[in-house]
């Protein structure tokens, strides 16, 4: 009785959507008629002939690559700085709160903010440039096929690399104090306090942000969506884009789905390795 | 008081409204226009017409430009669908008619007449397979819009005819130290146009009328390629940024001065009107895409009406047309011109005198033509589409060749071949 | 003392130094924005960095009329129905699952939490099926349900470890004064679990206002449209209002971030609870 209502919700529209997912993928259909025919696995087959597949599975890894070395990498750093003794504890709450603030925002008005940012007459970055004297480097930023992805990448290590780091300033905040205090006995300055006490004992808590944050890179649409689309010429597709237009933009169904296939697996697979590091917490 | 009364009190107000509600019509209407002035002019048509006709009621939707091209198709196969709905004739319309979706009108316009008071010319595109589908809300074409004043401090006195003296002009324009063409193709709806102008102009008609049916085109002709190599001479005169830019972006450096022509929408000098500097108005002149030595037609105007159609799923047929008329009809006309500054397909809506002569001047230009060409991207299947507007911007780009750009399209054109 | 140590005192420079230009870097953006939202276009366009001559409150007027009152709304009636129904129906659950004796728990502790592996993309074409079949494509029930089906696994499982924890002798006692498990769940476990439903609802509401991608691809009516949504279409719709457009931006982002100023011990400690990112 009790359970029912929530296990219904999450049977109805968790699992059967996907289970149908599998189904739909195997067929050709549109979304404005009725009409679907079997294909079998003739999009899977399709999907591993198309180059543009493949740039967007790469755009998702590079942006997971990024993230972890930013939110995760940088995230860390900052969060022993601020949990060390070189910043006081009011500067601290002050920088923690700051560097949070974008992560509550949304993907879209952040992405929006960014779109100004980086446009290359108006934009806050081409204007900069402009004022240090590197004109030579203004560009348009999402619309160079050279620099889209990565600013793009940039916006979200923005977005959240502040959230990371919080995550693990509280994981530290729980390491026992007595550690540390015979760490001092011992004489270790705080360069070996972080390497020897503060890593180790917030392994798991990495673990999971390392997980956290990859899922996060093959969910990705918003950013894309809204900044570039895709564009410039298809160099900053990346899965849930490429569904969404398979699906949406070019009436096939079927073949989204196999593309939704796809990110099921990859962010399933590594979910799983996330409850598993969650068990060993 | 006594319970009875009551109960039939209550029982009489429920089988009275259960009557109204079942006597009123209720029709949705979808258009695109989320900003206004244009939201206004809607909601006022939809408040005139339910006051002439008291036992209709109209629930206005709104999805707005770029969202609305994925967003009708999604909606067309959802029980949602609204009863009259904006869309751009041609394939964009033409595929949702082969599903069944829209419904043909011919009988209700043949029958009260009401089909002559349209131009034929602005029907057309509504016609598919010899039957009437929509009606048209207003006319565009695209055009060369220039600044008079640029254009007499280079040196030029009249507006060029040729291509040669195009890029003649384009040269002189160039020496002034300016990028003479303002064009932002952040969305590549804006190159769009200019090749279905160069394509147009570049391929016999017989052609390209085939190839635009994804069913048999093959666009293996090679005044495509030609087309695109007069494209790619155009690119120096562009902006920078040219793919970084939104079309508002690059009109507002436009009507700065920073350029000295940028190619139009009929429909956009309204608005140029509004949102311009006081009296850039009148310093602009216009010009059609210039002729080449192509074997398509050289007199063509590339643009299509943009209309309202009515869903084949829709309860109330015999309203919602008559709905579409009143929307599309004179006095809605002259009310939309007035508030909007543009002309709809109704005959002789305003004499001369009544608009801005370059109102005028350039929506005679649309009647005058002797055949409209329909928007490239809405003319052709998404999925070709989708590789023609990539190779396009890789081409503003300077990053391709022609010839691999439409290597590129026969590939996908192939591939859609075998899935009809 | 080691305070005055040369080395010390270099440290604590540069890194203090670094935590400041990251500062700039989060808040000169912001700032950017803040400032243009309050001029003319004309001024945008000629240039982004000056002060705006005279502040243009307008532009905020304009934004509000037209269309983000409506989008406020929708945005606030969809998080308060979906956040209230999801920790409900959690606290229910994830209370059976823990204190109660129910058949086939664990199968069901499993699949429910099960749900927090699979991603709402690869459901998202055959919910927008299910959803026109159901008919309420293009209603707020096409956001509602999935975002409640989405967040209840996450729920559930935040609420299961606290619950499993919590100490059995409240519920013995209430039990023994004749209180039905219901009664009980009522009176004093969920007055007791305040902080863990807190932390629920927080992490939910965020999620849910910011949702993007649902609220996408199962709304087309404007008037329906969540704020995230009506931000992307407005970009369309307002050209090169791009001032009206920051100060939509900003209209959309201060909840959220005064909601945060107020209570950011509760919203860390919600998030770091769940470690889930949007």
């Amino acid at each position: 009785m009790y359970v029912l209502p929530a296990i219904a919700f999450v049977l109805v529209f968790v699992y059967f959507p996907i289970v149908m997912n599998f189904y739909n993928s195997l067929f050709r259909m549109n979304s404005y008629s009725d009409a679907r025919t079997f294909v079998g696995f003739k999009h899977y087959v399709r999907m591993f002939n198309d180059p543009i597949f493949y740039t967007a599975i790469k755009n998702n890894f590079l942006y997971a690559a990024f993230s972890i070395l930013f939110q995760v990498g940088l995230g860390m750093v900052l969060a022993i700085f601020l949990e060390g003794r070189f910043i006081g504890k009011r500067m601290g709450t002050f920088f923690r709160n700051t560097l949070f603030i974008p992560s509550i925002i949304s993907i879209p008005a952040v992405a929006l903010l960014w779109y100004f940012i980086y446009n290359p007459q108006i934009g806050l970055l081409n204007g900069i440039l402009g004022v240090v004297g590197l004109d030579s480097l203004k560009t348009a930023w999402l619309a160079n096929p050279k620099t889209a992805i990565y600013s793009v990448i940039m916006m979200s290590q923005w977005q959240y690399t502040g959230y990371i780091m919080v995550l693990l300033v509280v994981a530290i905040q729980k390491i026992p104090r007595e550690l540390y205090e015979s760490a001092v006995i011992d004489g270790a300055n705080e360069f070996q306090k972080a390497v020897y006490i503060t890593i180790p004992s917030i392994k798991s808590m990495l673990a999971v942000t390392t997980i956290i944050t990859f899922i996060g890179s093959f969910k990705l649409f918003s950013e894309i969506y809204i900044m570039t689309d895709g564009g410039p010429y298809n160099t900053t597709q990346v899965l849930g884009v490429y569904m969404y237009r398979a699906a949406f933009k070019f009436d096939e169904m079927g073949y989204g789905s196999a593309v939704a296939v796809i990110i099921f697996t990859i962010t399933f697979l590594v979910s799983i390795l996330q409850l598993k590091s969650f068990k060993s917490t | 008081m006594n319970k009875k009364v009551i109960t039939i009190l209550l029982i009489t107000v429920f089988l009275a409204s259960g009557l109204l509600l079942a006597a009123t019509v209720n029709l949705k209407f979808l258009h695109r226009w989320t900003q206004e002035p244009d939201r206004s002019f809607f909601e006022e048509v939809v408040k005139e017409y339910e006051a002439l006709n008291p036992n209709v009621k109209i629930d206005i939707q709104t999805v707005s430009n770029d969202a609305f091209k994925e967003k009708i198709k999604v909606m067309l196969g959802t029980a949602e669908a609204p009863d009259v709905f904006f869309t751009w004739p041609g394939e964009f319309t033409n595929r949702f008619i082969r599903a069944g979706n829209v419904l043909d009108i011919t009988p209700y316009m043949l029958e009260d007449g009401s089909m002559f008071h349209y131009y034929g010319s602005q029907l057309i595109p509504f016609v598919y397979e010899g039957a009437l589908y929509g009606l048209p809300y207003r006319l565009d074409g695209k055009v060369f819009v220039y600044n008079k004043e640029i254009f007499a401090q280079a040196g030029i006195d009249s507006a060029p005819q040729t291509l040669d003296e195009f890029m003649e002009d384009l040269e002189k324009l160039a020496a002034l130290g300016m990028k003479p063409i303002a064009f932002g193709n952040e969305r590549p709806w804006a190159v769009s146009h200019y090749i279905a102008a160069l394509n147009q102009k570049s391929v016999p008609e017989e052609i390209w009328e085939i190839d635009t049916d994804p069913a048999i085109g093959t666009w293996t002709d090679p005044g495509y390629v030609k087309a695109l190599e007069i494209y790619e001479d155009l690119v120096p005169y562009f902006n920078n940024f040219t793919n970084a830019l939104k079309h508002d972006q690059a009109r507002v450096a436009f009507m700065q001065g920073q350029h000295a022509m940028m190619y139009l929408e009929i429909v956009e000098i309204p608005e140029i009107e509004r949102d311009g500097p006081a009296g850039f108005i009148d310093k602009i002149g216009v010009f059609p895409f210039p002729a080449t030595d192509g074997p398509g037609n050289q007199s063509y105007l590339v643009g299509y009406p943009e209309g309202f159609v009515v869903s084949s799923k829709t309860k109330h047929p015999e309203e919602a047309v008559d709905f579409l008329k009143f929307l599309t009809g004179k006095e809605m006309g002259r009310l939309e011109l007035e508030m909007l500054g543009w002309f709809n397909g109704i005959k002789n809506l305003v004499s001369p005198d009544e608009v801005k002569p370059i109102v005028f001047e350039t929506t005679q230009l649309i009647l005058d033509s002797e055949k409209m060409v329909n928007w490239l991207d809405s003319s052709l299947h998404a999925k070709i589409w989708s590789v023609y507007s990539v190779e396009l911007q890789k081409l503003t780009d300077l990053v391709t060749t022609p010839q691999k750009a439409m290597d590129a399209v026969i590939k996908i054109a192939t591939e859609v071949r075998s899935e009809f | 003392m080691l305070r005055r140590n040369p080395w010390y005192v270099f440290n604590k420079t540069w890194i203090n130094a670094l935590f400041w230009i990251l500062m700039i870097m989060i808040i000169y953006p912001l700032f950017w924005m803040i400032i243009n939202s309050l001029k003319t276009s004309t001024e945008l366009f000629i240039n982004s960095f000056a002060m705006p001559e005279k502040p243009l409150f307008k532009n905020y007027v304009d934004a509000w009329n037209m269309g983000f009152a409506d989008f406020f709304l929708n945005s606030i009636l969809v998080t308060a129905t979906s956040v209230a129904v999801t920790v409900l129906l959690s606290a229910f659950c994830a209370y059976a699952l823990a204190r109660l004796d129910i058949r086939f728990k664990n199968t069901v502790l499993y699949l429910i939490i099960g749900g927090l592996l699979l991603s709402p993309q690869s459901a998202l074409i055959s919910l927008y099926r299910i959803f026109d079949v159901l008919n309420i494509y293009n209603t707020y029930f096409a956001m509602i349900v999935p975002y409640i089906a989405f967040r209840i696994p996450f729920a559930v499982f935040l609420m299961y470890g606290y619950f499993k924890d919590f100490p059995g002798d409240l519920e013995d006692a209430a039990r023994i004064d004749g209180c039905s498990t219901f009664k009980t769940f009522l009176k004093i476990v969920m007055p007791i679990s305040k902080p863990i439903l807190a932390a629920t609802a927080i992490v939910s509401s965020i999620f849910t206002w910011n949702e993007f991608l649902f609220a996408l691809v199962f709304i087309e009516s404007e008037n329906l449209v969540t704020i995230p949504v009506g931000l992307s279409r407005f970009r369309d719709a307002l050209q090169t209002n791009w001032t009206g457009m920051m100060a939509g931006i900003i209209i959309a982002s201060l909840p959220m971030i005064i909601a945060f100023l107020f209570m950011s011990k509760a919203f860390i400690s919600g998030l770091t609870a769940g470690s889930v990112k949007g």
